[in-house]
């Protein structure tokens, strides 16, 4: 992302060893520190009760932090509270737009509690439900609208102020897989086209995998780690690559030549290898099978998971943190990912 | 502040003016209250025209009604004429009590958390839940006012009684109100749950109400009652707008009464509306 590295790089979201104790001794969150730059989508991916709503919850002046510094838009968290109230957007995890008021009105009300000069106001409430696609549900009650609609609203009612920051309390909560790609889309072009700075949670892997720049698996209040997810992915071991040859010599030794190529194995004419790259790699590999005189008769390659990664780093996959009722999404994202 | 003020105040009586539901039910009970202590409770209707074999006529029984109007009742034309300055208090504390539910109702279902997150004052989300709650309760006072100025056999107003008793009556009710409204509001946005504000209004509001002159004169009133009504805000509140009521025209007297009844629901506005800022503070800063 060569435009990051030109842009001058600020830490907006600075968190040192943040710890939430909920007496008497629930440890939501134990000493997490990260660090969210200028511009950057930063997620916590986390099972249930993992402690992410909690540090949203301490970084937007919820919840009292029981030990630990936290810095959001160059503020104190604990000392200048109010400052970070004025450079803050949340979206919470609940829905909070009132049923009672229509659309239009929650966000006016949402405007003037962020202090929207009035003449402002309704442009921008009117842009940003041209943006969330709520134009024509604006002037309906919130009692009538489903719940897709409703976190549109409530995503909407976090930027009405055009914050410098967005925290986003799983952005994509019960919302069905065509939704959520819409809600994907606001969010990067959010980030792109105002250059948005946004720290969101999710359980969902495929969404902290296709939406963050980096992500934080977080696990009982720890977090586990904290990279780019193709880094997170790389470690792993990259991906897996499936070469089907036609007859001709035994290419086990060129493979294993070929730069980051590990674990090669054969069976027959078909090969098998691990690289962290599979882009890289493939030009080499075509060129010196070419070279060769062999043709290559099937060719295929599979990108590891978050869901590999998540096992590795807390013992469990996702699938089995989720309830019941989830569980048939992450087949779902499984499915599509592969 | 008083953007943020109006801003949330406003909210809440939209949703207050959309919803008949809510706002039929405390006219209903107004009329109840009125229809039903006014007339049928009316002890005036209750002596007997036969005492012991003696037969009282019916000169005597008016005049035996018309003594208890001006020395039990204060001098009211009719029980109702009394009796309504009560009833608008007993409706303002029970509205007061429990316009806390939809504050619990904000705090359940995360909006205040929205308000928290916002720059805006935690003395703005107080006074904004202490504004609403007056608002609501003053409209069902002013209509309780004039269902019971309508009604038939209502309340018959003192000889000369005008706009400035008018103001002056509504005045006192305010005050009760406002404070009432403090204390309810920080006791709403202190509590987790509806059950626990249930609980604890259920508890408060019977004995606050029934140790005040606003259903009884105090005639009646044992002497350990008697200094608790005395220092009950409600009793201030409901004694001066009933004298003004009755009344109409007040004599320097009845004047002096109504001003120390004045000064004390002033002070004890005041003073709720300070403790309950400050409870109101403690509970909404962060956990
Ligand atoms: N107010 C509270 N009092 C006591 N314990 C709490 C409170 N809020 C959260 N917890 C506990 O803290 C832990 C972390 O909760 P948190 O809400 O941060 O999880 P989460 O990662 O957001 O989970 P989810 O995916 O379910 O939203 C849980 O064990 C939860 O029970
Ligand atoms: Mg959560």
């Amino acid at each position: 992302m060569p435009e990051k590295l030109v842009r001058k790089v600020t830490a907006v979201i600075q968190a040192e060893n943040l710890s939430k104790l909920y007496p008497p001794r629930t440890r939501a969150v134990e000493g997490v520190s990260f660090k969210v730059d200028e511009g950057e989508v930063f997620g916590f991916l986390g099972p249930n009760g993992a402690g992410k709503t909690t540090t949203i919850k301490m970084l937007t002046t919820l919840a009292s932090i029981t030990s630990g510094e936290a810095k959001v838009a160059g503020y104190d968290v604990k000392r200048e509270s109010s400052s970070v109230r004025k450079s803050i957007g949340v979206v919470p995890q609940e829905l909070t737009a009132d049923d009672e008021l229509k659309g239009i009105e929650n966000l006016i009300l949402s405007a003037r509690l962020h202090h929207v000069p009035r003449s402002e106001s309704t442009k921008k409430a009117q842009d940003l439900l041209k943006l969330f696609d709520l134009e024509e549900a604006a002037q309906r009650r919130v009692r009538t609208y489903s719940g897709g609609m409703r976190r549109r609203l409530q995503m909407a009612m976090g930027l009405v102020h055009s914050p410098k920051v967005m925290f986003l309390d799983e952005p994509t909560l019960g919302l069905d897989i065509q939704t959520r790609t819409k809600v994907w889309d606001y969010i990067r072009r959010l980030n792109k086209e105002r250059g948005l700075t946004v720290f969101m949670t999710t359980h969902y892997l495929e969404e902290a995998d296709g939406l963050c720049d980096r992500i934080a698996i977080i696990d009982h209040g720890v977090i586990k780690v904290s990279d780019t997810p193709s880094h997170l992915k790389e470690k792993i071991g990259g991906d897996v690559l499936t070469i089907g040859l036609s007859d001709g010599e035994d290419l086990t030794q060129f493979f294993n030549s070929v730069p980051d190529v590990s674990d090669v194995s054969r069976e027959g004419q078909v090969y098998k290898m691990k690289i962290p790259r599979t882009e890289r790699a493939l030009p080499t590999i075509i060129e010196g099978v070419t070279k060769r005189g062999l043709k290559i008769t099937e060719i295929s390659f599979t990108k590891p998971t978050l869901d590999e990664v998540f096992l590795e780093v807390t013992g469990r996959t996702m699938r089995e943190e989720e309830g019941v009722q989830e569980s048939w999404i992450q087949n779902v994202n499984l499915e599509r990912a592969t | 502040m008083f953007g943020d003020l109006a801003a949330l105040t406003g909210r809440a009586l939209r949703k207050w003016i959309r919803n008949p539901a809510a706002v039929l039910p405390g006219l209903f009970t107004a009329v109840f209250y009125l229809a039903l202590f006014g007339n049928s409770f009316n002890p005036t209707s209750l002596i007997p025209s036969n005492i012991g074999g003696f037969q009282l006529t019916t000169a005597e029984l008016e005049q035996i009604r018309v003594s208890i109007l001006s020395q039990t009742f204060g001098g009211a034309a009719t029980y109702i004429s009394y009796l309504t300055a009560g009833i608008i208090s007993l409706i303002l504390v029970f509205n007061m009590a429990f316009g806390g539910i939809d504050l619990v109702l904000d705090r359940q279902l995360g909006f205040l958390n929205t308000l928290l997150t916002a720059p805006i004052s935690r003395a703005s989300i107080y006074f904004s839940g202490v504004a609403q709650n007056m608002v609501k309760a003053m409209t069902l006072a002013l209509l309780t006012f004039l269902i019971a100025v309508v009604l038939p056999n209502g309340l018959i107003l003192g000889r000369g009684f005008g706009v400035l008793d008018f103001l002056g009556a509504m005045g006192a009710f305010a005050l009760l109100a406002f404070a009432l409204s403090c204390v309810f509001t920080a006791l709403a946005l202190s509590v987790k749950s509806i059950d626990s504000l249930v609980a604890i209004v259920n508890f408060a509001t019977f004995p606050l109400v029934f140790t005040s002159t606003a259903l009884f004169p105090e005639g009646g009133f044992p002497s350990w009652l008697l200094s608790i009504s005395n220092v009950n805000p409600i009793t201030k509140a409901t004694d001066a707008a009933r004298l003004l009521m009755v009344n109409g025209i007040l004599s320097s007297a009845q004047l002096t009464t109504f001003a120390w009844d004045g000064v004390y629901l002033l002070v004890f506005a005041v003073a709720m509306a300070l403790l309950g800022y400050l409870a109101a503070n403690r509970a909404l800063s962060p956990k």
